[in-house]
C-alpha cells in the first residue's frame, strides 16, 4: 500500500516540480537548475527503492492503484508495474538527472520553460509506462508529443520548425489511427462480452474475428511503428534528432523510442494474438530491414548526430526481432536491448552535445584525432562505441546476443517443419551485427584517431560535471552487461506472460458471437459431406 | 395556476430580465461605466440558479406544449450562462457602450428559451431573440466599415436560415397538424416525402445557424468584423445555443439511414474544409471562424450516436470547446487598432513578452486540437465513441482522420508564439486585469474538466427534450 502511494508520488513529482519552477521568479535560472536536479534525483531514489521492492516471484502487477475515473465509460485510473514496466521506469528515472545536468550549460535562454517542459515530458513518459488502462495510456501517449514539440522547436537548430512539425505530424497521424482502433476495440469488447472497460487485463479477454484483429493490429502497429521507428516510417527521426537540443535527443533516443516497442509488447501483439502470429513474418522482415537499412544509412552519414540516429533505428530492429520471435530468451533479450539502447544512445547523444558545445559543428569531417586533443573524452567515447557495437561485458552484447539466440531458437524448429523464412531473417540479422561494428568503428576511427583536428582548438577536456554524467552511464552499461541476471529475473514472469498472451487463440468460437459464424460453419460442414 | 411554480420554472430567464431592466435604467441615466457589474451579477446569479435547480432535479411544465424545464434543460442553461461570464469580463472597452451588456443579456434570454422549447413557436422565438441582438453586437464595432458588411452578411444569411426553418415547420404542420417539436422526431422516423422534405429544410436551417459547410460562408466575415468579445460570444454561446436546441429537437430518436448520410457527410465536409481553410488564414479571428466551422462538424457528428447519449456528448463538447475558445479570446493581447490586434503575425514571439497570455492561448489551441489531457480530447472521444458504437464506423474513422488535419494550424499558432524571438512591427498591449481574470477563470475550469471529466459527464445525464 505504502509502495503504491510511493509509485503515485513518483508519477506526480514532475507535476509538483513544474509548479515549483513556475512559481520561482523569472531571473533565478541557477535556482531552477538546482531545483530540477533535486527533483530528478529524488525521483530516481524513489524509483530505485521501488525497483528493489519489486518482487520477481509474483506474477502480474505490483504497487497497483485502481480508482474509478470516468466511471460511466469504464475508464479507471489504474497504474502499476509489471516486470518490464519496472525496468523501463527505472531507465526513465535514471536518464532524468543526466538530462537535467547535461543541459546546465547548453540551455541558457528560457531556462524556466525548458525545465518545466522536461518535467512535463518526464510525467507523460512515466505515465505511459505506468498506465494499465488503455484510455489512460492513450492520454499519456499523446501528451508526450507537446513538450518535445516545444523543446525541439524552441531550442533546436537551424531547421527546427520543419523538424519538429514533421515529428508531431508523423506521430499524431499514427495516434489518430490508433484512437479509432481503441474506440472500436472497446466497443466490440462491450458488444461481445458485455464488459465496459479500458483496463488492459479486461481487453486481453476480447475475442475478435481474425479480419477485425488484423485491421486493429494494423492501426495500433502503425502508431507504434512510427514511434519505434520501423523502416519505412522512420524519416522523421533523423531530422528530429539532428535539430533537437542535446536534452531532446537524449530523451528521444533514451526513452521515447522505447514507447513504440513497449506498445507492441504491451498492447499490439497481446491484444490481437492471432493476427500477430499471422503477421509475424511481416514484422520480422520489417525488423530485419530496419536493422540492415539503418546500419547502411549510418555508414554513409557525415553528420555525427545522424550516425547515432540511424544506429538507433538499427538497434531497435533487434528489439522488434526479439518480440516477434516469441521465444522467452528473445523476449527478455528485447527488454534488455531496450534498456541498453536507452543508456548507450543516450550517452552518445550527451557526448555529441558536449563536443558541439565546444566546437559548434556536427560535421564529422571537421574532427579528427580527438584522442590526442581530448583524451578523457575519447576514452568515454570509445567505451560507449564498444557498447553500441555489442562487445561482450557491455549491455549491448547482452541484448543483441539474447535476441539473436532467441530468434534462432524459435526459427530452428520451424525450419525443421519446413518453414525456412524465419531462419533467413534471423541469419540476415546477424549481418546487421557486422555492419554495426563496421559503421561504429569507422566513425570512431575518423572521430578519435588520425591527425588531430577540430574547430576552435585548443579544446578543454571534460569538466567534473561531464565526467560525472559519463561515469554514471558507463557504470550502468557495464552493470547491465556483467550482471544481467538481476534485471532479467524481474522481467522473466512478465516475459512469460507476454509469451502466453501472444500464443493464445482469441478468435471467437464460431457458433456463439459471430452472426456469420454459424452459417459459414454449416456451409463448411455441408460441403464436406 | 401555480404562479410560484411558473416563476420558479423560469427563474434564470427572470433573473436575466431583471438584469436587462436594471441595465436599461442605468443606460437611461447615462451611467454606462457601471454597466458591466450588474450584467455579470445577473448572469452569475442566473447560472447558479439554473445549476442548483438542475442538481435538485427540478422539472415543471409551466406552459404545457410550449415551454417546460427539466434537469437537462437547466444544465444546458447553466452551461451557456456560465460561459457568458468570461465574455463579459473581457469586454471592458466594448461595455463602454451601454447597449453591449443589454444586447448580450437579451440574446442569452433567447438561448434560455430555446432549451425549454416544446413547440416550434417557442423554438422560433428563442432562435430570433438569440440572433437579433447578435447582428447589433457585430455592428457595435462600427468604427470599421467591415463590421457593417459582416453584420449584413450575418443578417441576410441568418434570415435565410429562419425562412428555411419556417418553411420546414410549415410542411411539418401540414403533415401532422401539430406545432409540437415532437413532430420533427416523428417525421424523422417516417420516410414520406413531405416529412423528409421538412426534416431536410429544418436541418439545413440549423446547419446554416451553426455554420456547417456548405452553409458556412457568413461565419469568417462575421467573426472577423466583430469586436473580439462579440466574436467569442458568437463562437461559443450562439453555437452552443443552436446545437443544444438541435439536441432538444431531435430528442432521443435515432437517425435512420438516408438522413444519417446527410448528418454525416456535411459535417464531415465541414471538418475537412474548416481545418484546411484555417491553415491559410492570417487573421486570428478568421482562423477561429474556420476552426468553429470544423467544430460544428464534430458537434453534428454527435447526432449520429444513439439518442440518449446525445445530450451528454453535445453538452460536454460545447462546454470544453467553449472554454477553450474563451480562454484564447480572453488572452488575446490588447491593442487600440482592432484589425492589427487580430493579425496572427502579431502573435510572433509573444511568449517572450507576455508569457502568461502565450501559455493560455497555447493551452486553448491544444485543447481545440484535441490533444490530451485537455478537455477537448475527452469531448472528441465521447463524440466518436458514440458514433462508432452506433455502427457508423467508417464515418467515425473518417472524422478522426479529418480531425488530424486540424492539428497543424493550431500548432502553427503555438509555433509563432514560442519559436520565434523577433518582435512584431506593432507591439500589442498587455492584458487588462479583467480579461486576465477571465483567462484565469477559464483556466481553472479547463483544469477541473481535465482532472474530473468523469464527474462532469455524470452530471450531464438525461436528454434535452
Amino acid at each position: 500500500m505504502a509502495d503504491a502511494m510511493l509509485l503515485n508520488a513518483v508519477l506526480y513529482l514532475p507535476v509538483a516540480a513544474i509548479v515549483g519552477i513556475v512559481a520561482l521568479p523569472a531571473d533565478r535560472d541557477e535556482l531552477v537548475r538546482r531545483l530540477s536536479l533535486a527533483a530528478m534525483i529524488l525521483q530516481l531514489l524513489a524509483t530505485v527503492w521501488l525497483y528493489a521492492r519489486f518482487d520477481a516471484t509474483v506474477p502480474g502487477l505490483q504497487f497497483e492503484t485502481r480508482l474509478p475515473w470516468i466511471a460511466s465509460w469504464g475508464v479507471s485510473y489504474q497504474i502499476g508495474l509489471d516486470g518490464y514496466d519496472v525496468l523501463l521506469v527505472l531507465l526513465t528515472a535514471f536518464l532524468g538527472p543526466l538530462v537535467v545536468v547535461g543541459a546546465f550549460t547548453a540551455i541558457t535562454r528560457d531556462v524556466k520553460l525548458f525545465y518545466a517542459l522536461i518535467f512535463a515530458l518526464q510525467f507523460a513518459m512515466l505515465g505511459t509506462f505506468l498506465a494499465q488502462d488503455l484510455f489512460l495510456f492513450y492520454l499519456f501517449w499523446e501528451t508526450m508529443l507537446i513538450p518535445l514539440f516545444l523543446i525541439i522547436g524552441i531550442w533546436g537548430g537551424e531547421r527546427r520548425i520543419y523538424a519538429t512539425l514533421k515529428f508531431v505530424l508523423y506521430t499524431a497521424f499514427g495516434s489518430i489511427v490508433m484512437l479509432a482502433a481503441v474506440i472500436y476495440l472497446v466497443y466490440s469488447l462491450n458488444a461481445t462480452t458485455g464488459i465496459t472497460s479500458f483496463a488492459f487485463e479486461d481487453l486481453y479477454r476480447a475475442r475478435l474475428p481474425i479480419d477485425v484483429q488484423t485491421l486493429l493490429l494494423a492501426a495500433f502497429a502503425l502508431s507504434f511503428a512510427i514511434k519505434v521507428p520501423i523502416v519505412p516510417l522512420h524519416t522523421w527521426l533523423p531530422d528530429a534528432h539532428v535539430e533537437a537540443p542535446t536534452a531532446g535527443s537524449v530523451v528521444l533516443a533514451g526513452v521515447l523510442l522505447k514507447m513504440g516497442t513497449y506498445g507492441f509488447m504491451k498492447l499490439a501483439f497481446p491484444l490481437f494474438p492471432d493476427a500477430a502470429r499471422l503477421l509475424a513474418p511481416v514484422f520480422g522482415t520489417l525488423a530485419v530491414v530496419s536493422i540492415i537499412y539503418g546500419a547502411c544509412l549510418a555508414l554513409v552519414q557525415t553528420d555525427i548526430k545522424k550516425i547515432i540516429a540511424y544506429s538507433s533505428i538499427s538497434h531497435l530492429g533487434y528489439v522488434m526481432l526479439g518480440l516477434v520471435s516469441l521465444d522467452l530468451i528473445g523476449i527478455q533479450g528485447a527488454i534488455v536491448q531496450m534498456v541498453s539502447h536507452g543508456l548507450v544512445a543516450g550517452g552518445l547523444f550527451l557526448m555529441v552535445g558536449m563536443i558541439y558545445e565546444r566546437c559548434h559543428t556536427r560535421e564529422l569531417s571537421a574532427y579528427g584525432g580527438l584522442a590526442k586533443l581530448l583524451p578523457i573524452y575519447s576514452v568515454f567515447f570509445a567505451l560507449l562505441t564498444l557498447a553500441a557495437i555489442g562487445l561482450p561485458t557491455t549491455s549491448g552484447f547482452t541484448g543483441e546476443f539474447l535476441v539473436l539466440l532467441g530468434a534462432f531458437r524459435a526459427a530452428w524448429p520451424q525450419y525443421l517443419q519446413g518453414a525456412a523464412y524465419p531462419l533467413v531473417t534471423s541469419s540476415a540479422a546477424v549481418a546487421g551485427v557486422v555492419l554495426g561494428a563496421l559503421y561504429m568503428l569507422w566513425f570512431a576511427q575518423r572521430f578519435l584517431f588520425g591527425a588531430g583536428k577540430a574547430p576552435h582548438q585548443p579544446l578543454l577536456d571534460l569538466g567534473f560535471r561531464e565526467k560525472a554524467i559519463l561515469v554514471t552511464i558507463v557504470a550502468a552499461v557495464f552493470a547491465l552487461g556483467l550482471f544481467p541476471d538481476e534485471p532479467m529475473s524481474k522481467t522473466e514472469l512478465a516475459a512469460r506472460h507476454y509469451q502466453q498472451l501472444v500464443a493464445r487463440a482469441a478468435t471467437p468460437p464460431l457458433a456463439a458471437d459471430d452472426p456469420h459464424g454459424p452459417s459459414l460453419a454449416r456451409q463448411a460442414s455441408r460441403s464436406t459431406q | 395556476m401555480n404562479w410560484f411554480a411558473i416563476a420558479l420554472a423560469m427563474l434564470p430567464e427572470h433573473i436575466l430580465l431583471a438584469g436587462i431592466v436594471v441595465l436599461t435604467a442605468l443606460a437611461l441615466r447615462k451611467r454606462p461605466s457601471a454597466s458591466l457589474a450588474p450584467a455579470i451579477i445577473a448572469v452569475v446569479v442566473a447560472a447558479i440558479a439554473a445549476a442548483l435547480q438542475s442538481t435538485m432535479g427540478f422539472a415543471y411544465e409551466p406552459f404545457p406544449g410550449h415551454f417546460s424545464v427539466d434537469a437537462s434543460a437547466l444544465a444546458a442553461k447553466s452551461i451557456v450562462l456560465a460561459l457568458t461570464v468570461p465574455v463579459l469580463l473581457m469586454a471592458r472597452s466594448e461595455a463602454k457602450q451601454s447597449a453591449f451588456p443589454i444586447l448580450v443579456l437579451s440574446s442569452l434570454y433567447g438561448v434560455c428559451l430555446l432549451f425549454s422549447a416544446d413547440s416550434f413557436l417557442t423554438l422560433f422565438l428563442g432562435l430570433e431573440i438569440m440572433s437579433l441582438p447578435v447582428y447589433a453586437l457585430v455592428l457595435l464595432a462600427f468604427r470599421r466599415p467591415e463590421s457593417a458588411e459582416g453584420a449584413l452578411k450575418y443578417l441576410v444569411l441568418s434570415g435565410t436560415a429562419t425562412a428555411t426553418l419556417l418553411m420546414g415547420v410549415a410542411l411539418l404542420y401540414g403533415r401532422s397538424g401539430a406545432l409540437a417539436i415532437s413532430a420533427f422526431a416523428d417525421a424523422l422516423a417516417a420516410s414520406d416525402a413531405l416529412g423528409s422534405a421538412a426534416v431536410v429544410l429544418i436541418v439545413a436551417a440549423f446547419f446554416l445557424k451553426a455554420a456547417v459547410v456548405p452553409f458556412h460562408a457568413w461565419a469568417p466575415d462575421a467573426y472577423e468584423s466583430a469586436a473580439v468579445p462579440v466574436t467569442a460570444y458568437m463562437a461559443t454561446i450562439v453555437k452552443a445555443g443552436v446545437l443544444l436546441a438541435a439536441v432538444r429537437l431531435f430528442g432521443v430518436a435515432s437517425v435512420p439511414r438516408p438522413m444519417a448520410e446527410l448528418l454525416a457527410v456535411l459535417p464531415l465536409a465541414s471538418i475537412v474544409w474548416g481545418n484546411l481553410a484555417a491553415m491559410r488564414q492570417q487573421s486570428f479571428r478568421r482562423m477561429m471562424a474556420y476552426s468553429s466551422i470544423a467544430h460544428a462538424g464534430y458537434l453534428f457528428y454527435a447526432f449520429l450516436g444513439a439518442g440518449p447519449g446525445r445530450f451528454q456528448a453535445v453538452a460536454f463538447y460545447v462546454l470544453s470547446y467553449g472554454l477553450a475558445n474563451l480562454l484564447a479570446f480572453a488572452s488575446l493581447p490588447t491593442g487600440d487598432d482592432d484589425p492589427e490586434r487580430d493579425k496572427l503575425d502579431n502573435l510572433r514571439g509573444l511568449y517572450h513578452r507576455q508569457p502568461f497570455a502565450a501559455l493560455m492561448i497555447a493551452l486553448a489551441m491544444l485543447s481545440l486540437a484535441g490533444i490530451p489531457p485537455l478537455p477537448g480530447f475527452v469531448a472528441k472521444f465521447l463524440v466518436f465513441k458514440n458514433v462508432i458504437a452506433a455502427g457508423f464506423t467508417l464515418y467515425g474513422v473518417l472524422g478522426l482522420v479529418a480531425s488530424y488535419l486540424g492539428i497543424y494550424f493550431y500548432l502553427r499558432v503555438i509555433q509563432a508564439m514560442f519559436m520565434t524571438t523577433e518582435a512584431p512591427a506593432r507591439e500589442p498591449g498587455p492584458l487588462e486585469p479583467l480579461a486576465e481574470s477571465a483567462s484565469l477563470l477559464c483556466l481553472a475550469a479547463v483544469i477541473a474538466l481535465s482532472v474530473f471529466p468523469g464527474w462532469v459527464i455524470d452530471q450531464l445525464v438525461g436528454r434535452l427534450g
